[in-house]
């Protein structure tokens, strides 16, 4: 695939001077991102989390009937794999064979929900490990292999999403942040990277085909939407120990969300039921168990330019007694319910050309948490530069952000459109 | 003594005050009318024809000589003249917005709904949005400036009537009937008196200062329905303004209002993207 994106990006490239000829549309950036450790890690051997170059291509191409070629690749020289690299991010066709009918094909990604950072109903794969890094928020997404049927019959919308190649979420695995070791409970030792331990990625089969459906509408000014899915866990959540691998358990969730305007702001509300497939009666262990997913949002403009949005997440544990009296000792227990609160708070300035912004986590129930705050400036129209920082902190290694206790890093970006 | 005194000026004052008001009301006319002109000016604005479409450009300009452009492509419908509109914009420039897509439904008694997409993660984002007077796109021009205010938010009277550049004009007075309605203390808007088209406008802050100047540098009939074509937004206060020429203005497309809706936000059809 790489090689293809490769291939697809120089002949993309050797394109540019028909360009204008052909009727496409071609844009990109070229840009330049490090980021370096403000703690020590015994678990990491460098001090960079991050010091890549990227050339972005995106061409797209408007066919007969309102179809549309969409492509967009990056060439990546990376200084901390000490490699160069090609990423597909999407490659995709659009059509609407009817008036009431749109198809998207291809590589995609796909994002619904009403979450900012914190995802209950869009099951489609993400990149933590580029968000913790501090990598800008489009590559917080992962293109899926799929095809998209909307269709608009007038009372409400509905999309349906098959996904016949899995795809799964980047999530740290040692590489260049450190991760817990479930086999080993504990803090991966250097070199002991995920990819070791083998992931088990469900087949490409016909019955593995994951489906994602939205049905929404509007009522007025507000906007109600049902979802259900039936796929697999995006992070490695079940464990094999007579393999020694990690893999992604079988997952069906079906949620809803409502959004809409609450005293001068915006407020949602979104609700998931996570059926673990293959651990329904929560007795083993070693797969997630089913869980109820709540989260609250409220986002309101305080003052011109000054944004203030909360979050409120909840998971609940469903079989949390049967997990609990299953749990072998000395295995880390998680709590039947997690709490997690969320800050983002935004601040305009210079005409709108400077951004300083606060994102905080904060788990009371796991004691851990995050705090990303950035400055970014357009220096011009074409030019851009962000400078921001990530610190995690957490008391124990087995939670989501206590894992990466040790990885705080600094970050600078430039950026240069095309 | 001082008592007395007070008696006198008390009745002094409640003599002339109704003499007063009648003379007032001779030179201004009725508040009545001179809200009537302001809704008829609205109308004009911000709601000729059902639908119009633009290619919106704006040059942001500072005196240090700093200069930014935005591109955008513009469409609105209207739910109810008057009243409710929808609004479309798709942006073209600049290359870290491009291909955004914005969606508001505006009412003119209450807080806008507005969407927008980012196509880098196709992500439809609702904005909670209840400053009106926050910039546009980081313009002078506020939203508001953009898609109108409501003529009913503010008391009016006509101060004069006078030549402006060879045009008989009408001079309006507004001031807001809620204060924090409206980051302007008041406005002062030059009306043509024969098609309603606003030439000029002043703000003035809180404390009576000018803080920023409208200008409508070109206005032509399009379809029939004058057309401000070339506008300029000066802050008198920082020095910055904002050049905002309208191209390939549209009216009555016949835009379904099905069209202003999410689909759009994610997939433009050609109606709103070209």
């Amino acid at each position: 695939m790489k090689y293809f994106a490769a291939v697809a990006l120089s002949a993309a490239l050797s394109l540019y001077p028909c360009a204008s000829v052909l009727a496409l549309s071609l844009h990109g950036f070229v840009g330049g991102a490090g980021g370096f450790r403000l703690t020590d890690d015994p678990a990491q051997a460098r001090d960079a989390t991050m010091g890549e170059g990227r050339l972005q291509v995106e061409l797209s191409q408007d066919g007969p009937a309102d179809s549309r070629l969409f492509f967009k690749a990056d060439l990546i020289g990376d200084g901390v794999e000490e490699r160069g690299d090609a990423d597909l991010r999407e490659f995709y066709l659009d059509v609407s064979p009817a008036q009431v009918i749109d198809i998207r094909a291809g590589r995609q990604i796909l994002t619904w929900g009403t979450g900012d950072l914190i995802f209950i109903n869009d099951l489609f794969p993400k990149d933590f490990v580029s968000y913790f890094i501090g990598r800008s928020l489009e590559y917080l997404k992962v293109g899926s292999d799929a095809v998209k049927f909307s269709l608009y019959p007038g009372l409400f919308s509905l999309d349906l999403v098959a996904v016949p190649h899995f795809t799964a979420s980047e999530v740290p695995q040692g590489e260049r942040l450190s991760f817990f070791n479930p086999f080993t409970n504990r803090i991966a030792a250097p070199g002991e990277s995920l990819s070791i331990l083998s992931m088990r990625k469900p087949a490409a089969t016909p019955e593995n085909t994951e489906l994602a459906l939205r049905l929404y509408r509007t009522f007025g000014s507000y906007e109600g939407a049902l979802y259900g899915f039936r796929g697999f866990f995006k992070e490695p959540v079940g464990m094999d120990p007579a393999g020694g691998t990690l893999f992604y358990p079988g997952l069906s969730v079906y949620g809803t969300s409502v959004q809409g305007p609450l005293l001068g702001g915006v407020a949602g509300f979104e609700f998931g039921y996570y059926d673990s497939r293959e651990d329904r009666p929560g007795r083993n262990p070693l797969i997630e168990n089913p869980s109820l997913r709540y989260l609250v949002g409220y986002e309101r403009e305080l003052r011109t330019d000054f944004t203030v949005r909360a979050q409120y997440y909840l998971e609940q544990m469903l079989e949390h007694g049967a997990y609990k009296a299953s749990l072998p000792p000395g295995a880390p227990e998680k709590k039947e319910y997690r709490h997690l609160l969320f800050l983002r708070v935004t601040r305009l300035l210079r005409y709108q050309t400077v951004e300083l912004s606060f994102i905080g986590f904060y788990g009371p129930s796991d004691e851990d948490g995050m705090v990303n705050p950035q400055a970014s400036c357009k220096i011009t129209d074409r030019m851009s530069v962000a400078l921001g920082a990530n610190v995690f902190f957490g008391k124990k290694g087995s939670t989501q952000f206590g894992q990466l206790e040790k990885d705080d890093n600094l970050y600078l970006r430039l950026r240069a459109s095309y | 003594m001082a008592k007395r005194c007070f008696v006198w000026f008390s009745a002094v004052v409640l003599l002339f005050l109704p003499i007063g008001g009648l003379f007032s009301r001779a030179l201004a006319g009725t508040p009545g009318e001179a809200e009537e002109i302001m809704r008829r000016s609205a109308l004009v604005q911000f709601y000729s024809g059902n639908d119009m479409r633009a290619n919106v450009t704006m040059r942001l300009l500072s005196k240090d000589g700093g200069e930014r452009v935005r591109e955008l492509i513009m469409t609105r419908r209207n739910v109810k003249a008057g009243g409710d509109q929808k609004y479309f914009i798709l942006f073209r420039q600049p290359a870290d917005v491009r291909d955004m897509t914005f969606l508001v439904w505006k009412y003119p008694q209450r807080d806008s709904d507005r969407w927008l997409y980012i196509p880098a993660i196709k992500l439809v984002k609702r904005i909670a949005a209840n400053d009106k007077r926050s910039s546009f796109v980081g313009s002078d021009f506020s939203y508001e400036d953009v898609s109108g205010r409501a003529a009913e938010e503010d008391n009016h009277a006509l101060l004069r009537e006078e030549k402006y550049e060879g045009k008989e004009i009408l001079v309006i007075k507004s001031v807001p009937k809620d204060a924090k309605s409206a980051d302007f203390g008041y406005k002062v808007s030059w009306i043509d008196k024969g098609n309603f088209v606003l030439w000029k406008e002043e703000y003035y802050d809180k404390r009576g200062s000018l803080s920023k100047v409208f200008t409508a540098d070109e206005v032509k009939p399009i379809q029939g329905f004058p057309t401000t074509v070339k506008r300029t937004m000066k802050n008198v206060q920082t020095g910055h303004w904002t050049e905002t020429a309208y191209g390939e203005v549209k009216y009555n497309l016949g835009l379904a209002d099905g069209v202003f809706s999410e689909r759009s936000l994610r997939n433009p059809p050609k109606e709103l993207a070209r």
